[in-house]
């Protein structure tokens, strides 16, 4: 601690004012801050301060994230090793997980990391801990094939375009970690979407065979053309409603396990730095949307679009809509700031979400677009919030 | 009697209440005025150094307003006029006689109040030396004596840690109290009165003056938080404030026809070994107040006025005006290695992000920020603790933006200064500096 102290202590002097390295101060402050809570004191009012710093609040959500991190290693690597037939012991899974994840966390902090330090260089500001955040959220929203080049480009596009350009940290307007995934969903769809990309094939046993072809629970329920009910048929490829909760099942690497993303979601609603208000919203944003046509298609029995005839629980537990709803919606930066329009905005996240999917055969999942195309709607639904608010206060000017 | 839920505010979990307990000083050596320390004033001396002054001889006054006169709260000799920085007045001592003189003022009993002019009270208040306790919402200013408040607010209330307790500075003055109400009576029509509820120790008499019971937690006792809750019309904004303690100077002054500078001082903080109430007077040394009480006094901070809305102080610095609050608690310069991944059981906070929150008993807190500045990234904590439902992390953008006319919208003026919205603030924004800064010019572009 000593020994820590004092090398910061001995290599401050190039980077303050009149060093060598001055323009990289904020590396040297987001170094030294990470290892240190600096000893600032308050200058005049309010003489004490609440402990909490944004240090605290961005390693509470990487808390929250452990559980889909996590499980998302170990899935990886089980589909992976079942795919290509290698052991599926926990500890073959885990370490063949990690194989295929690591790389991916490196790059995506690595090169991330490194645009923040050259945006805060130039800006002469701090770097921001949310990008610890960023850096974790982008890759468990990726297939586990992706290439880790388009990791490098994803966050670049994310931390440059989805934040940086806007002022940084406190002013974008985008989920800068989304932002990333919607520029490589639409740049590179060819490793972004569909059955192949999903798992990692490995090992003797597959030469020859390079990819592994599996379906999505979600692409499973949009086949066209098929009149029988989807619950059968998502049975019959594997995905049971258990399973779907849990997530043992291939998908992007953070987003299988409704069961995690749960349990992170308590965290950090227990915590109080997520809003709750954002979640149910968006739970209840699903279920009215989903259930009108689900009983349209019960009662007609027969339906022209298959995925409508799908239980609407079955849409909480598929696809990412859990992951987005807990960790990308509830961002407080992109979310709106006052209480009723985080209603309506994780409502209707939630309704895009279930729209996109049953009707948009482009699209299998829909919870990137619609936490994106909320994200816009946010300053607005707080302007109007605010203005409501103010006609009820007697004026004071 | 109207009792009122203020629902939002915050109470810190602060180690080192002062007791009930109460002292009586012995006369200190010197005493001393701090005009800097009074708002929106220019002091203009009337004194030199050297000069002989009684009790009550005036000191200085103000150049807008010569009717803001500060009068001296020694008899003795000037023995020094400090300046700061660009020549403000920043101290002008006294060093007492063994017998002070007082200058002597006309005495007026409780019968002659009734029937005394307004002016003529408003005139006796101000070469009194005392019209400066009136304080004007919402900017706080000393009220224009030619001017009719709507209202007058009366806070019975000790919210912010640590201030004097209502039931120790009105033990045995109740009747003192009721004269100064009745000063008060000339002044307005209208007089509110607040406490917190629960309040046994005030006696039935003084209940029945009480016309609000403000529960909540701090600052549910301020009067700019009751306004907030009790105005119909944009013409109350305008009330004026006096402190509980105050209202006793005025019936002092009337009835013995001295200058009044007894007061009731408490000494809190984890770094003071006897935490109580004092009665000294006026402008004493800090150093009077903390001699052989303090614990490690050289590295403490003494915080002057309260946790929140004090300032600074050292131990070669005095009590000012308005102030009858010291603390003392540790610097907290040092730095703490991994800080944020730490349990956090004894870290207050207002957050769930550390086991404090299982921890109800009282944390020792230090003038640390525990953070270094950051971006506001909109998480909305200020908005969830202030007490008048301004929306902090809204309206700091729009007075950044130079949107002035927003932020006024926006409820700027009825913001309290309570400090809550600084204290909460992850990305540790200095907010309250940000909109009282504000206000401040937007009440000099007035003027």
């Amino acid at each position: 601690m000593k020994f820590i102290q004092k090398i910061f202590d001995s290599k401050r002097k190039h980077f303050v004012k009149g060093g060598r390295f001055e323009k990289f101060y904020p590396l040297f402050e987001a170094f030294e801050t990470f290892f240190f809570i600096p000893g600032n004191v308050t200058k005049n009012d309010a003489h004490v301060r609440d402990s909490l710093d944004l240090k605290r609040l961005m390693s509470m959500v990487i808390v929250s994230l452990i559980p889909p991190l996590f499980f998302g290693i170990y899935n990886s690597g089980y589909q992976s090793n079942l795919a290509s037939g290698l052991p599926v012991t926990f500890i073959a899974v885990f370490i063949k997980g990690l194989q295929i994840v690591l790389p991916i966390i490196i790059v995506s902090y690595g090169v991330g990391f490194a645009w923040e330090v050259l945006f805060a260089s130039i800006r002469k500001h701090n770097i921001s801990e949310g990008f610890l955040v960023t850096g974790l959220l982008f890759p468990l929203t990726l297939p586990p094939t992706i290439p880790l080049w388009q990791v490098a480009l994803g966050i670049s596009f994310g931390v440059i375009f989805g934040k940086e350009i806007f002022g940084g940290t406190g002013r974008n307007f985008l989920n800068p970690a989304l932002t990333g995934r919607a520029f490589l969903f639409f740049a590179y769809p060819m490793k972004m979407t569909g059955d192949t990309v999903w798992t990692v094939v490995s090992g003797v046993n597959y030469q020859g065979v390079d990819t592994f072809s599996g379906a999505t629970p979600l692409a499973v329920s949009a086949v066209q053309g098929t009149s029988a009910f989807i619950e059968s048929l998502l049975s019959k490829a594997g995905f049971t409603l258990p399973k779907l909760f849990y997530g043992l099942y291939p998908g992007s690497i953070g987003g299988t396990s409704t069961f995690m993303c749960l349990l992170g979601a308590l965290l950090l609603v227990f915590t109080g730095i997520a809003s709750y208000r954002i979640m149910i919203g968006g739970i209840l944003g699903v279920l009215v949307a989903a259930y009108p046509g689900y009983i349209v298609s019960l009662v007609s029995g027969n339906s022209t679009v298959p995925m409508l005839s799908l239980p609407p629980f079955y849409h909480l537990v598929m696809g990412g809509f859990a992951f987005g709803i807990t960790y990308m919606a509830t961002d407080p930066v992109s979310a709106p700031g006052m209480n009723v329009s985080k209603w309506i905005y994780g409502f209707a996240i939630g309704a895009l979400t279930v729209l996109i999917r049953i009707f948009n055969p482009a699209f299998p999942e829909g919870i990137m677009l619609a936490i994106l195309f909320m994200n816009l709607f946010s300053p607005l639904l707080d302007h109007f919030e605010i203005h409501f608010r103010l006609k009820k206060r007697v004026p004071n000017v | 009697m109207t009792s009122i839920r203020i629902r939002k505010g915050y109470d810190i979990n602060i180690d080192g209440p002062p007791s009930f307990d109460v002292e009586k000083l012995e006369k200190p050596t010197r005493v001393a005025l701090l005009p800097g320390r009074i708002p929106f004033i220019k002091p203009r001396l009337k004194v030199k150094v050297d000069d002989q002054v009684n009790v009550g001889s005036p000191v200085f006054e103000d150049k807008r307003n010569p009717d803001f006169i500060f009068l001296s709260p020694g008899g003795g000799r000037v023995s020094k006029i400090d300046y700061g920085p660009r020549r403000i007045i920043k101290e002008i001592v006294i060093t007492l006689d063994q017998d002070e003189g007082y200058e002597t003022f006309p005495i007026i009993n409780e019968a002659q109040v009734e029937d005394i002019e307004r002016e003529a009270l408003v005139q006796k208040l101000t070469t009194g030396g005392l019209w400066p306790l009136f304080r004007e919402l919402p900017f706080r200013n000393i009220p224009n004596p030619q001017s009719l408040p709507p209202s007058i607010i009366i806070s019975l209330g000790s919210k912010e840690p640590f201030q004097p307790l209502p039931e120790v500075y009105l033990k045995d003055k109740i009747d003192l109290f009721e004269f100064g109400i009745k000063i008060l009576n000339k002044l307005t029509e209208t007089i509110f009165i607040s406490a917190s509820p629960g309040n046994n120790f005030v006696p039935d008499r003084l209940n029945t003056h009480v016309t609000h019971t403000c529960e909540g937690v701090y600052p549910a006792d301020d009067p700019g938080v009751l306004l907030y809750y009790i105005k119909k019309h944009p013409d109350e904004n305008r009330s004026w404030y006096i402190n509980g303690q105050d209202v006793l100077l005025l019936a002092m002054l009337f009835k013995t026809g001295k200058y009044p500078v007894d007061r009731t001082v408490v000494l809190g903080g984890s770094l003071a070994r006897e935490r109580k109430h004092f009665q000294t007077r006026m402008g004493v040394p800090l150093n009077h107040i903390t001699k052989g009480r303090a614990d490690d006094a050289g590295t403490a901070r003494y915080i002057v006025g309260g946790i929140f809305k004090g300032y600074t102080g050292s131990q070669d610095s005095y009590m000012g005006f308005y102030e009858t609050s010291l603390v003392l608690i540790p610097e907290g310069d040092e730095k703490e290695f991994f800080g944020f991944a730490r349990p956090g059981f004894n870290k207050p906070s207002r957050s769930r992000t550390f086991l404090s929150f299982f921890n109800k008993s009282s944390m020792a807190m230090d003038c640390n920020c525990h953070g270094e500045v950051r971006a506001c990234i909109n998480c909305g904590f200020c908005a969830e603790v202030c007490p008048v439902d301004i929306l902090p992390q809204f309206t700091y953008k729009s007075i950044l933006a130079d949107e002035i006319e927003e932020a006024l919208n926006h409820g700027l003026l009825d913001c309290v200064e309570c400090c809550l919205c600084t204290y909460v603030c992850p990305s540790k924004i200095e907010l309250r500096n940000i909109l009282k800064e504000t206000k401040k010019a937007y009440f000099l572009e007035q003027l």
